[in-house]
């Protein structure tokens, strides 16, 4: 099978669990070999799609296609996915090369290939030397190593993490995220997480899929979706920004012209005159002074937080409206609290949104 | 101070472990008596009394129908009792804590109490089989320990550890007996080991539901020691007590004691 051929559809996706629509018409196709991550906020049913790809939930409408094969209505235990759970579900009577063995031994794989596949996977995750331990005398990290290892031993069509990394503690995850993700390419495996962390999301993914209230808002390659936004909701959930509300007063050519009670700005954006909108741009985008082709704005400030290589300025513009500027130590002069500095920045970077999509 | 305090605790835990356990020290002597009489054998040992059990009046078929009633009231229970506690523990059951009391209510209950309701109950209905009685009976005895202990074990149990099972290619019938059981196992042999016991030294219940014909163990020893108390029971209560130490000490192998007495996890 060739590389950009459809592994993982999903089609028209709906569950519901009672009047709360919990998916709705989900659509979501993945390459064989890719990361995608499920990207959002509580209860916005990730873990409910992750269970209707694994079979454990049914859907209401649509389908799901697995390598070829429409599974929609095949039972978990015929549909060759791995799932690794974020409580990890590691069978407590059964050591580490017992729960790795599991999935191998009940599709009655022959001992010899079945020993073969747990030392493989056993090593994958460098914990061959505790194959024999039982699972309560594992720490966190080994018994997430030991669901990883348990879901790849079986060799499944597509992995399925849901946020299997937040029970681990901030050092460890993003060791581990780094680490998953290489393991992960190196073994070819197509996978999906869930996670509501952003910067697992950015870490670790091909491409992120936004979601919001069951629904996909926007499926993208991490940078793209950090600086192509496709909604207010994306914007937000993923990074920093500035945020102004205003009234469209022209329109045309993709762009808009806009009033705010701070000033006049230029944005990307296709709206009628008289829409109410957002103007959003990503705080990097801001230059203390002028620069060509830009929108500016003016205020005072209100704090600066150092982060080491960048600062982050939080600019009062007046009328309840406030500019954050992300400053690297080469743009020159870092302001001070209270100074009254003038911002700006390109229009090619400022987007409109509209504004009842405010989350 | 502090030192006193820790001397009069252990001075507490030996003394109360040796008032628990001396009277049973005491029988087991007792039954090796030279003599008719309960006597300690400081003139000699013997086993004879030993050889007395199997001509004791009646005493077969009294074992029997202990150990029948004993193991069919256990396992019934076991089976019935493990589904109410999935029901308790699981389903989202409206009043789950009211079901849960209501099953484990018997063992609050006075068994004298308990024996006469179930005979006044039954002659109610006009169910009057006694052996038939006597396994009802007995499910009212053995229920509770294995309610509790049921829905103890289960509310530790992860139900995602199914989901695991069947995503690694289990069929849901499959994920419940390869995961499910193995995992409540120490559960199960807890529940079955106190209910067995519970069933097969009742006497206040029994008491109410037997009849001639249909004596258990406890009402037949009981019987013994007032028509001709010889150091026979003696014999008998020591082999009880070895089973159960036996019982006991191999189920300590497989789940651990401590878990069994519910002083630490
Ligand atoms: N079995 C169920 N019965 C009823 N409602 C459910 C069930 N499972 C999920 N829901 C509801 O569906 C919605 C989405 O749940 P889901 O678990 O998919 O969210 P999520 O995005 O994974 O959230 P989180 O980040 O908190 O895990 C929630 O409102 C939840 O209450
Ligand atoms: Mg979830």
């Amino acid at each position: 099978m060739s590389e950009a051929a459809p592994h993982l559809v999903v089609r028209g996706v709906s569950k519901k669990y009672g009047p709360t629509t919990v998916l709705d018409h989900i659509d979501l196709t993945i390459r064989r070999g890719e990361l995608v991550t499920l990207l959002g906020p509580s209860g916005c049913g990730k873990t409910t799609l992750l269970r209707a790809i694994a079979g454990l939930a049914q859907p209401d409408t649509g389908k799901v296609e697995l390598a070829g094969r429409d599974v929609t209505h095949v039972p978990p235990h015929k549909r060759n996915v791995g799932v690794v759970f974020q409580s990890y579900a590691l069978f407590p009577h059964l050591t580490v090369a017992g729960n790795i063995a599991f999935g191998l031994k009940v599709r009655g794989a022959a001992r010899r290939e079945i020993d073969a596949a747990v030392e493989r996977a056993l090593s994958l995750v460098k914990l061959g030397h505790l194959a024999g331990r039982r699972i309560s005398a594992l720490s966190g990290g080994q018994q997430q190593r030991v669901a990883l290892a348990r879901a790849i031993a079986v060799e499944p069509d597509v992995l399925l993490f849901d946020e299997a990394l937040s029970a681990l503690d901030r050092k460890l995850r993003e060791e581990m995220q780094v680490e998953l993700r290489r393991l992960l390419q190196d073994v070819k495996a197509t996978a999906i997480f869930v996670t509501h962390d952003q910067d697992e999301a950015l870490t670790m993914s091909d491409r992120v899929a936004v979601m919001n209230k069951g629904r996909i808002e926007q499926l993208a390659e991490p940078r793209e979706l950090y600086l192509r936004p496709a909604s207010l909701f994306a914007l937000n959930f993923v990074g920093l920004s500035t945020r102004i509300a205003g009234t469209v007063l022209a329109a045309g050519n993709g762009k808009v012209e806009v009033e705010t009670k701070v000033g006049r700005f230029s944005a990307l954006g296709n709206f009628q005159a008289g829409s109410p909108v957002i103007v959003a741009a990503r705080p990097e985008q801001l230059r203390i002074g002028e620069q060509s082709e830009a929108n500016t704005a003016a205020g005072r400030v209100r704090s600066v937080v150092f982060q080491g290589s960048r600062t982050l300025v939080d600019v009062d513009a007046g009328a309840g409206e406030s500019l954050l500027a992300e400053l690297s130590g080469r743009d020159g002069k870092i302001p001070i609290v209270h100074d009254e500095i003038r911002l700006s920045w390109p229009v090619t970077e400022t987007f409109a949104f509209p504004m009842e999509a405010q989350a | 101070m502090a030192r006193a305090a820790i001397a009069f605790c252990w001075v507490m835990a030996i003394g109360l472990a040796l008032f628990l356990i001396a009277p049973l020290l005491v029988i087991a002597a007792a039954s090796f008596s030279p003599t008719p009489v309960f006597d300690l054998p400081l003139t000699g040992a013997s086993t004879r009394w030993y050889g007395k059990i199997g001509r004791l009046d009646g005493f077969w078929p009294s074992l029997l129908l202990s150990l029948q009633i004993a193991l069919l009231s256990t396992a019934i229970s076991l089976i019935s009792g493990t589904l109410a506690a999935i029901a308790i523990a699981r389903g989202k059951l409206p009043g789950a804590d009211i079901f849960a009391t209501a099953l484990v209510s018997p063992l609050m209950m006075p068994g004298l109490v308990l024996g006469i309701a179930l005979l006044q109950g039954f002659r109610a209905v006009g169910f009057t089989a006694p052996w038939a009685t006597l396994l009802v009976a007995h499910l009212v005895i053995t229920l509770p320990y294995v309610a509790r202990t049921m829905i103890a074990g289960l509310s530790r149990f992860d139900f995602t550890l199914i989901e695991a099972a069947r995503t690694l290619g289990c069929t849901y019938p499959g994920s419940v007996l390869r995961v499910m059981v193995p995992a409540l196992a120490p559960s199960f042999l807890i529940a079955g080991i106190f209910s067995f016991l519970a069933s097969f030294d009742n006497y206040p219940v029994s008491i109410f539901l037997a009849d001639v014909r249909t004596k258990t163990l406890p009402i037949r020893m009981l019987q013994y020691i007032e028509e001709a108390p010889d150091p026979t029971l003696a014999a008998l209560s020591t082999l009880i007590l070895l089973g159960t130490v036996i019982l006991l000490f191999v189920s300590d192998r497989v789940v651990g004691l401590h878990r069994m007495a519910g002083t630490s996890d």
